[in-house]
């Protein structure tokens, strides 16, 4: 039988209890009765074509929370806009929205909601913004149907109403525009110009053409460049000539140089080249761009990390929902199951165990017991907890590693462009050669002095030279894009060839988080197939990873459930199989006599059974990549929260002889410093939240895909399709990358020594010089395009069924 | 060969509009997402709720 997957979230169903959703007049098997409520929803609102326009499949559904503590004026105040008119405004960050029907599914559920009057759904920005009439509908019941689609909803504060994201792309995409529209006419009233110089055109039609040509140039120049102009300004007062400086200086000068000579009615007007400029370089500033916003932001990481209501006991001890900055140092809380913890405290109630893996990297949920701390951002997994408030706000652990990223990122060396210096150079001596050869040709023959000049500063407009590094980059950036690996700043390319040194995480960057079976050690009452199947009924209930790894190997998805099975933090199960008690647990558990190890006991009541032997799986492509780094002479090591087990035996099965385990966010970042001091180019790869300072303090910061938010926002590189070969790959486009800007370097050096000369001894008419000048540009942009994966010249290995070449949104 | 002192200008009004139409565009969320639109003519049978679709059936 086909193993069954769930109608709404595609996972599959298990369990023999069958629940089914009645959609369009048919029962589908959904696995939950969350998944259930949201189908049976969806197709009430006559939107069942959700579930053929998707692409991805929604997040399993989870029953839906409660979410009236949003109706508390204290926490509206925060997070709601109140307009005039009495409509209310809120921005909601949405975790599990993927694809383009999710966008259309909420657009459709909420606006059958009472009193909905405006829904502005961004799938990249994964947030929806509401307007609503508060009297028609409260927050809760907004936040709760959002919750009941399957999406996990987090109201953002206020200041994110107003998108600064949003903004700047709107401006760029308007820049890019005018860029475009203004070279488009500009270039063909240049061609009129052309074909008039060659066959002959009257004086007044020229001049007719050469004034159309300036008016089209004029918003290029004043609105399109102005971010040009602008950076220019700032590198002039900072006293450090960058890469603006020569662009807006060729700007400024081809169009000033126009302009003169429009009005003298000269030899030539270069129009079109200053618009083409701008509309070329703009181009390329806007795929940087798009490529850095897929990168979410601090702000949304923590409002997904940090709950921000909690439940608040009062003096008579009833749960009340506050919003967490009321929480005051000894506030009794309780953590529901699966919760968020909100502040660092003290665990008042027996026991309980919680997920800090994603601030430590410990890979295991883990035991506290009464007194012992709890911190915010974890994730309590056999609870419900109750805690008392210990430390809130700036003072939690959480809030001290974002401090941490902070300082760290502001550590980070500033990495000069190459072009950058060479540009500013090349700009100087251009002046000096130019100023020269108006010297020399105002004493030989004044009336040539100002044709000779021009042409020199046309001819040597260092427009290739200015896009011999864009122009690349630009390129790799979308060869990169295109196999999922998303590069956020632009210092990642030349960081990544440097890097000579590679510091991986474990849990989540060299492992998958699950487990798998190695060996099992029957003690010969039962054969290992029988120890495996009762231990897969004892498990049949259990979403845990243990459990989930002795039913994979057991060979059953669904297998018969025990009797009185029972669950003991930090032991194991036991229960009824077959009329028999066992027990399956860590060895102490199942049977008092054993010494306890990381293997997991199988007993009856007399004796011991079986012994399994677990261990983390490893990512696919994780061998070939630390090989590969390995093979190109590179430092390898593995530094992790996780137990020195657990730690050795990931570095041993990949062959890697430096690690190092239980290490702390602070020690990472120190170890990286004394790396850096001992002169390696540190990069870091890792997932987690307690990566994200090492992650900003490195070289090269590389997070892996499906991790952590906050790790993302200070990576420099994100392998979104979940590959770590992608890294490889990255590593190939680098190096093809710099040899490509190299060439194009060289290029435009060479094409200026020659041109340069010749143009000062007056050989050259200007006209001659606006054609070099573009075909200059045109072979560096065309240079620029061969940059592949299977660049010629870099065995390229081909990756092996790659299974995701579109950009998943990060 | 005197047209186009007058076409060019006219060009230039059209080119001025089409600018215009574009900021129009890009300020009223029309380029923010470019992907949920393409989707919505598919479903526009039955997006109205069945009953439509049950209208529309011979």
């Amino acid at each position: 039988m086909p193993a069954l997957t769930c109608f709404h979230c595609g996972e599959p169903v298990a369990g023999d209890t069958p629940v089914v959703a009645r959609v369009g007049g048919l029962d589908h098997p959904v696995c939950c009765i969350g998944c259930r409520a949201a189908a049976e929803w969806i197709a009430s609102l006559g939107l069942q074509d959700y579930y053929r326009l998707r692409d991805a499949p929604p997040p399993r559904a989870v029953a839906v929370g409660d979410y009236s503590a949003w109706d508390r004026d204290q926490l509206q105040r925060m997070y709601v806009h109140h307009r005039d008119g009495g409509e209310a405004e809120v921005c909601v960050l949405l975790e599990g929205m993927r694809c383009p029907a999710c966008s259309w599914l909420i657009e459709r559920a909420l606006s059958a909601m009472p009193g909905v009057r405006e829904i502005g759904v961004s799938v990249p920005g994964k947030r929806v913004r509401i307007v609503w009439q508060p009297q028609l509908g409260s927050l809760s019941q907004l936040l709760g149907a959002l919750a009941h689609l399957g999406y996990v909803p987090h109201p953002l504060d206020r200041e994110s109403l107003n998108d600064v994201v949003e903004r700047e792309q709107r401006t760029a995409l308007k820049r890019l525009m005018v860029a475009g529209l203004g070279m488009m006419q500009a270039m063909m009233f240049a061609i009129v110009l052309y074909a008039g110089a060659l066959e002959g055109i009257e004086t007044s039609t020229r001049d007719f053409f050469r004034w159309i040509g300036l008016l089209v140039t004029i918003p290029v120049v004043f609105y399109a460049a102005r971010p040009f102009f602008a950076g220019a300004w700032r590198e002039l007062r900072a006293l450090r000539p960058g890469m603006d400086t020569p662009v807006a200086f060729a700007v400024a000068l081809v169009f000033v140089a126009s302009i003169v000579e429009t009005l003298r009615g000269g030899a030539h007007v270069y129009f079109d080249s200053a618009s083409m400029f701008v509309f070329l370089l703009l181009g390329g500033r806007y795929l940087e761009m798009r490529a850095r916003h897929r990168a979410a932001d601090v702000v949304d990481a923590l409002a997904r990390l940090q709950p921000a209501v909690a439940e608040r006991l009062d003096a008579n001890g009833v749960p009340e929902s506050v919003g967490v900055h009321e929480l005051q140092i000894g506030d009794c809380v309780v953590v529901a199951d699966g919760a968020t913890v909100p502040a660092d405290g003290e665990l008042v109630s027996t026991e309980c165990r919680v997920d800090e893996s994603l601030l430590s990297g410990e890979s295991k949920p883990l035991l506290r017991h009464r007194g012992e701390r709890l911190i915010a951002g974890s994730i309590v997994v056999e609870g419900p907890a109750q805690m008392r408030v210990a430390r809130v706000g700036a003072e939690t652990t959480l809030s001290a590693i974002v401090r941490l990223i902070g300082r760290a990122q502001q550590q980070r060396p500033r990495w000069t462009r190459y072009g950058d210096r060479a540009a500013g150079y090349f700009v100087c001596a251009l002046l000096v050669v130019t100023a020269v050869t108006a010297a020399a040709w105002l004493v030989i023959d004044p009336t040539r002095a100002f044709a000779a000049s021009l042409a020199v500063l046309v001819v040597a407009c260092p427009c290739a030279f200015a896009l011999a590094v864009p122009a690349a980059l630009a390129r790799s950036l979308t060869v990169l894009a295109q196999r999922g690996i998303l590069v956020l700043t632009p210092n990642a390319i030349e960081s990544l060839i440097r890097a000579n040194y590679f510091v991986f995480d474990k849990t989540g960057t060299l492992s998958k988080r699950g487990l798998e079976l190695v060996s099992s050690l029957s003690a010969g009452r039962f054969t290992v197939e029988e120890c495996l199947r009762i231990a897969a009924q004892l498990e049949s209930g259990s979403t845990h990873p243990i459990a989930d790894a002795l039913r994979a190997a057991a060979g059953c998805a669904e297998p018969a459930r025990a009797q009185d099975v029972r669950a003991t933090a930090g032991g194991g199960v036991e229960g009824d199989v077959d009329g028999v008690h066992y027990r399956l647990g860590r060895a102490q558990f199942a049977s008092a006599t054993e010494v306890d190890d990381d293997r997991i006991v199988l007993a009856d009541s007399r004796a011991i059974l079986a012994r399994f032997e677990l261990r983390e799986v490893l990512r696919d492509d994780a061998p070939a990549t630390v090989a590969e780094l390995r093979a190109s002479g590179c430092g390898i090591e593995v530094l992790s929260g996780d137990s020195h087990a657990r730690v050795a035996a990931i570095a041993g099965r990949l062959g890697i002889d430096r690690f190092g385990s239980r290490v702390h966010p602070e020690q990472k970042l120190a170890r990286l410093a004394q790396l850096r001091a001992e002169g390696m180019n540190v990069a870091v790869i890792g997932d987690g939240v307690n990566d994200a300072p090492a992650l900003a303090g490195a070289d090269l910061a590389v997070a892996v895909g499906g991790g952590a938010e906050l790790a993302k926002s200070s990576a420099d590189i994100v392998l979104a399709g979940d590959r770590l070969g992608g890294l490889v790959e990255a590593r190939i486009v680098a190096v093809a990358t710099r040899r490509i800007m190299r060439q194009n370097l060289l290029w435009s050096l060479v094409y200026n020594a020659a041109a340069v000369p010749l143009a000062a001894i007056g050989w050259v008419p200007p006209w001659l010089a606006a054609i070099g000048m573009s075909l200059s540009s045109l072979a560096v942009i065309a240079n620029s395009l061969r940059i592949r994966v299977g660049a010629p010249g870099t065995a390229a290995p081909a990756p092996a069924a790659a299974p995701d070449l579109t950009p998943v949104p990060a | 060969m005197n047209i186009v002192f007058v076409l060019i200008p006219l060009s230039l009004v059209l080119v001025a509009l089409a600018g215009w139409a574009f900021f129009w565009g890009v300020n009223h969320d029309q380029f923010d997402d470019l992907d949920t639109p393409a989707l919505i003519p598919l479903s526009d049978e039955t997006a109205n709720g069945p009953a439509e679709a049950e209208s529309k059936a011979p």
